[in-house]
């Protein structure tokens, strides 16, 4: 994606899907009288555009899974408000409601479980229209074909059990289900990683090419910066139910601000043995989302933390148009020189 | 063109009697099938295929060993073991699949229901079958008997009250299992509503092991009602009655053994014939054939 055509995106007033102030906690229950909650969403503001690509990254625990489960209807948020084509998704009629879920559409992690095993696969990816009563019958299996044409699946695959297809098949499969209805926003939770390494770029082509054609907006929720990179246009990074970076995908990789987002571009693996090893490692383990540490939620891990990241909570700074941070020490950075990148990386090898 | 391909093809790919195999429960399912398709007409055809009249009392031949004419031997009225076995089907057979049947009608909404719903609906209804459960079902069966007064009709019914509530936890685990699915998730995005995803989804995944259960209960039916008819509280003579005909043999046990073996096999072919079906199935309900 060109740099001219992002600005035309953002400069799109209304955002496709408003996400604001969203927090989700799930109850637990210690023993007979104790209780708590898993704060797997903390706070989070989001904004997709039509027809952009936000990739949402963090580690397993981070709770994009959460959010993603939120945006699409299959869950309900603790607080907060979910704004889609500007109308508050909450406090829509059963008829808005219906509408949203068939705008917004879900692709999930492991195709195995996400297509019915007793099921062939065109009846799956015709479920959706005999739901919504999509025209007549013949109109229907016409659409059918149309979607495996769009994904990329032979005709003659239609009769077929998810168990014949393989995993690439089956995700493809999918793909074509949740597009039966011509949604505006694709969630796609971690649609690849349950996948070959030789089959994920074909999805991740494929997503790419989907987007193109048919002007669709992604929210690509991935634990692996390495798949995002060549598919978004934007990256929200997550940690412990916060979204502590997000940016045009170039600045993301390129300039990243906060220290886990370093972390996790420098996780992925390169082929370059040459390559300079000025490397943040992540060490241990994400922290608990039940007590969540105080301060910078990252402060336990943080290869530059300083003292104040323990007490005070940091906000989002902003560093360039589109590109925003919560981290003290990144802010600190920017305000003394004005330089940003240097600071870091010197911290991160000192 | 583009309205038919998708329905045409791959059609012939397929090999159906295969499929039809698996799907009944392979080589073991289909043994016990065929057991009981026999058993099944043997008690429809008990008039035309029975020697003598199930009740037809032959003096001179009280406890009469086997003979060519009476291959089964005669019992302590001289009546034809053969005919009263062949006959004997009718009721086991009627008890076993009826019993089933009606504790499936009324076990099955429960336990989907719990399970899809969950929640408080599901921890209500679980108690009350919890309620039912928690009485020894052969005292259950007795009570039943005691207010309604014996016969096969109310040992039918006994049973299939004893039934429900295994009826009923056996889908709603299974109903918990399917609805956890992400194809159910999906299609609930996808616009799908519940009665549509119960019917397409969740009882077509969930029915399995319930019809596992149904042709082991169907087993211990027959076992049920030959034990209460055994105690007298089942069908009552001279109903032909395997439970009864073992009651009867008993007494005979060492003078003529015919008497009680006889019925005692039939008892254990259908049981077995009910058994081979429900293992069969079990294996083949396994959609990836881990089992196998």
């Amino acid at each position: 994606m060109t740099e001219q055509s992002r600005t035309v995106i953002e400069q799109d007033s209304v955002p496709l899907l408003e996400v604001e102030g969203l927090v989700k906690r799930f109850p637990i229950r210690r023993g007979l009288f104790g209780s708590g909650s898993v704060h797997a969403v903390e706070g989070v503001d989001l904004q997709i555009h039509a027809g952009e690509v936000l990739s949402l990254v963090g580690e397993s625990g981070s709770g994009k899974s959460t959010l993603g489960m939120c945006v699409t209807g299959m869950s309900t948020p603790t607080a907060g408000r979910i704004r889609f084509a500007g109308e508050d998704v909450a406090l829509a009629s059963r008829r808005g409601r219906a509408d949203f879920r068939r705008r917004v559409q879900p692709v999930f992690q492991d195709p195995r479980s996400s297509l019915d095993p007793r099921w062939p696969i065109e009846t799956t990816i015709r479920e959706p229209l005999d739901a919504y009563r999509v025209g007549s019958s013949a109109e229907r299996t016409a659409r059918v074909a149309e979607l495996m044409d769009l994904v990329g699946l032979p005709r003659h695959f239609a009769p077929r059990q998810p168990r014949e297809l393989s995993g690439g098949q089956q995700q493809r499969v999918a793909i074509a289900a949740a597009l039966a209805l011509r949604p505006e926003l694709l969630v796609a939770d971690e649609p690849v990683s349950a996948l070959d390494v030789s089959v994920q770029a074909q999805i991740l082509n494929l997503l790419d090419e989907l987007r193109n054609r048919l002007k669709l907006a992604l929210l690509f929720i991935a634990h692996d910066l390495s798949v995002v990179e060549h598919l978004s246009d934007r990256v929200a990074v997550m940690y412990l139910g916060r979204i502590v970076e997000t940016g045009p995908v170039e600045r993301i990789f390129s300039a990243p601000e906060h220290p886990y987002t370093r972390a996790l571009i420098d996780a992925i693996p390169h082929a370059d043995p040459g390559r300079k090893m000025s490397r943040i490692r992540l060490t241990g383990e994400i922290p608990s989302p039940v007590n969540p540490p105080s301060g910078c939620r990252f402060h336990p891990r943080c290869p530059v933390a300083v003292d104040r990241c323990s007490t005070e909570e940091p906000q989002d700074t902003q560093f360039d148009e589109g590109h925003s941070a919560a981290c003290h020490v990144a802010a600190a950075a920017l305000a003394q020189r004005g330089s940003i990148i240097s600071v870091l990386s010197e911290g991160a090898t000192s | 063109m583009t309205a038919h391909p998708v329905a045409e093809v791959g059609k012939a790919a397929r090999a159906p009697r295969r499929r039809l195999r698996t799907r009944l429960g392979g080589r073991e399912g289909l043994a016990g099938w065929t057991i009981v398709f026999i058993l099944i007409a043997v008690a429809i055809l008990a008039p035309i295929l029975a020697p003598h009249s199930p009740e037809a009392i032959d003096g001179n031949r009280i406890l009469a060993a086997p003979t060519a004419t009476h291959p089964f031997g005669s019992d302590d009225l001289g009546r034809d073991v053969l005919s009263r076995v062949l006959y004997a089907y009718r009721v086991s057979l009627g008890i076993a699949v009826g019993s089933v049947l009606l504790a499936m009608a009324v076990g099955l909404p429960i336990g989907v229901f719990a399970g899809y719903v969950g929640g408080w609906t599901d921890l209500i209804l679980m108690r009350l079958i919890d309620l039912l459960l928690s009485f020894p079902a052969l005292l259950l069966a007795i009570s039943l008997i005691a207010i309604l007064g014996p016969g096969s009709l109310v040992a039918l019914l006994a049973i299939a009250i004893i039934y429900v509530p295994i009826m009923a936890r056996v889908v709603r685990s299974s109903v918990l299992v399917v609805r956890g699915q992400a194809y159910v998730r999906g299609a609930r995005a996808r616009g799908a509503s519940h009665l549509s995803i119960v019917r397409g989804h969740v009882l077509p995944n969930a029915i399995g092991p319930a019809l596992v259960q149904a042709s082991v209960l169907m087993a211990f039916a027959i076992v049920i009602e030959a034990a209460l008819s055994f105690l007298g509280l089942g069908s009552q003579p001279p109903t032909p009655e395997l439970g009864l005909m073992l009651a009867d043999g008993n007494n005979y046990l060492t003078q003529a053994p015919w008497v009680e073996i006889f019925p005692g096999l039939g008892i254990a072919i259908s049981v077995l014939a009910f058994n081979l079906i429900g293992d069969g199935l079990r294996r083949s309900f396994d959609p990836n054939g881990i089992t196998r």
